[in-house]
């Protein structure tokens, strides 16, 4: 197992180009998630 | 015309009656029964604990906003439950007990139609020895109170580490039961990202403590997720966080006293053990408020309505782990003896933990009970808010608006640093929050597509952004009913 972060990693972590596409990115996929509808779980 | 009482304006509280206020005719009343002046929007007192953002920042009064949208507001709490009225009255009402400076003390019995009981959990500190936020060196987070004093505190500590001291810090959970790891899990990552920003990291030595079983259980049993186009468990992600920054761990730690500066805890093997330290920031346990209830004439009959928190449309009936299932827990909030009485968001009582059960050889039992976060708690408040609004307009209508979080997705978005450019944060998304594993059954129970990890930068900016949006949302502005719970 991976125990600690690779260099390249930590770039990607902290380049803020690549974090701002990934904060759209992430932000549409929680949307979608989140607002994508809840329910229940029991046939009636 | 219908009166709604709700009690509390915490996240659940508010938005039920943010939405009933929107959605019913001005013949209809709402009244929110809070002790609480200020809303707070909880998830950013880590930043307070870390003093990074004013505690005027997350905050605000709500009489003001009440006032100008109609919703009626009492600054009480309340003390018994009347499902059935009593000889005097022959309608449901609370008893509640004003906190406000002018009329301290003064009991009142508030009718309702429909009751929302949105009262959260008590902070039980008492549960464990020794632990009060400001005594024996521990703080809490849980308030904007508490964070206030626990930023005043490691500030001085920062000091003393400028001048060459070295100190142990401890943060967790400070009960064998408590929950709310992933605040604590946050604070941990801030306060470790404050000592490297003051350059005085290389002072503190930091640790981590919790009930969980291992890493990342987050009382949700752990997680099976998508990272970075791998599947992982939740446990190696946060070992990883944990070994890159430094941060020792302690886990299956039942902390059941605390004394100047020394933990006391049981671990999972049985072993009695202490943990010493300068400052602490331990979680508590949760408990219900221990509401009392009554019938028309006046005989105790608390437990048709709690057991400790709000008993709702759950499965209560004691059973192992191995038969627990996803329709155990809740769909639609609703009391099973009294149709009118809901608790959504955390008053509700949770049919069982999420996590497997653990018990030491000495018979404590370690393990996380259930989280139930902002998110979870904001949607059981909406659709609490649309059933009674369909049961105003039509009573014999069928419950139609569900939400289990069985069949519920949730985004946990911890901040693991503050900071436009140097902040970080770890977006840990699942669905649904309780496993399902006969829907599941490979991937430990969730929906590995929407179950997903992201560490960076972009997480922080996430924290903020719903910060500014939720605060948005609860102060009612423009078009506010669009920003999703």
């Amino acid at each position: 197992m991976q125990t600690k972060f690779s260099r390249t990693q930590k770039f990607f972590m902290m380049n803020p180009f690549i974090q701002f596409v990934r904060f759209i990115i992430l932000s549409i996929k929680i949307l979608i998630i989140v607002a994508g509808g809840h329910g229940g779980t029991r046939r009636v | 015309m219908s009166k709604v009482v709700v009690l509390g304006a915490g996240i659940s509280g508010h938005v039920a009656a943010s939405h009933l206020r929107r959605k019913l005719g001005k013949n209809h009343e709402v009244l929110v029964v809070s002790p609480n002046s200020n809303y707070q929007w909880v998830p950013s007192n880590i930043w307070v604990g870390i003093g990074r953002m004013k505690s005027s920042s997350v905050l605000f009064p709500l009489k003001p906003l009440y006032q100008r949208k109609n919703i009626g507001y009492l600054q009480s709490k309340v003390i018994q439950f009347h499902p059935e009225g009593d000889l005097e009255i022959n309608k449901p009402f609370v008893l509640v007990e004003s906190v406000e400076e002018s009329s301290k003390g003064k009991l009142e019995k508030i009718t309702y139609d429909y009751l929302i009981n949105a009262t959260g959990p008590k902070l039980n500190f008492e549960a464990t020895e020794g632990l009060y936020p400001g005594k024996n060196k521990t703080f809490s987070v849980c308030t904007y109170n508490h964070a206030d004093h626990a930023w005043e505190n490691l500030l001085k500590l920062i000091g003393e580490m400028k001048n060459g001291k070295n100190v142990s810090i401890l943060i967790g959970t400070g009960h064998s039961k408590a929950t709310c790891q992933g605040a604590a899990f946050e604070y941990i990552l801030n306060v470790e990202q404050e000592l490297r920003r003051h350059k005085v990291r290389d002072k503190a030595t930091i640790t981590w403590i919790s009930n969980e079983n291992e890493l990342g259980d987050f009382g949700m049993d752990g997680m099976l997720l998508s990272y970075g186009g791998k599947q992982i468990r939740s446990s190696e992600m946060v070992e990883m966080v944990f070994s890159e920054r430094s941060i020792k761990w302690i886990v299956g730690a039942g902390v059941y006293k605390i004394e100047d500066g020394v933990a006391y805890y049981e671990n999972l093997a049985g072993e009695y053990k202490t943990e010493f330290f300068d400052f602490a920031m331990l979680i508590p346990s949760f408990s219900g408020h221990g509401f009392k209830a009554y019938n028309k004439l006046n005989i105790e009959i608390t437990e048709q309505l709690f057991n400790g928190f709000m008993l709702v449309d759950a499965d209560y009936t004691s059973k192992p782990y191995e038969q627990w299932k996803v329709t155990d827990w809740p769909e639609t909030y609703q009391n099973p003896n009294f149709s009118n009485i809901f608790a959504p968001g955390i008053a509700f009582a949770p049919p069982h933990s999420i996590s497997k059960p653990r018990i030491s050889p000495n018979g404590r039992e370690i393990f996380p009970t259930p989280p139930r976060t902002g998110m979870p708690s904001g949607i059981s408040a909406k659709l609490v808010a649309d059933n009674i609004i369909d049961l105003i307009n039509d009573p014999k209508t069928t419950l139609k608006h569900k939400g289990s979080l069985g069949n519920m997705g949730a985004a946990c978005i911890a901040s693991a640093g503050y900071g436009l450019m140097e902040g970080s944060g770890i977006s840990i998304t699942t669905f649904p929050i309780v496993p399902d594993f006969e829907k599941y059954p490979t991937t430990h129970g969730r929906s590995i597509k929407k179950t997903f990890g992201e560490i960076g930068l972009a997480g922080h900016w996430l924290k903020l952004a719903l910060h500014h949006a939720f605060l948005y949302k609860a102060k009612m502005r423009p078009f506010w009913w669009l920003i999703p719970e």
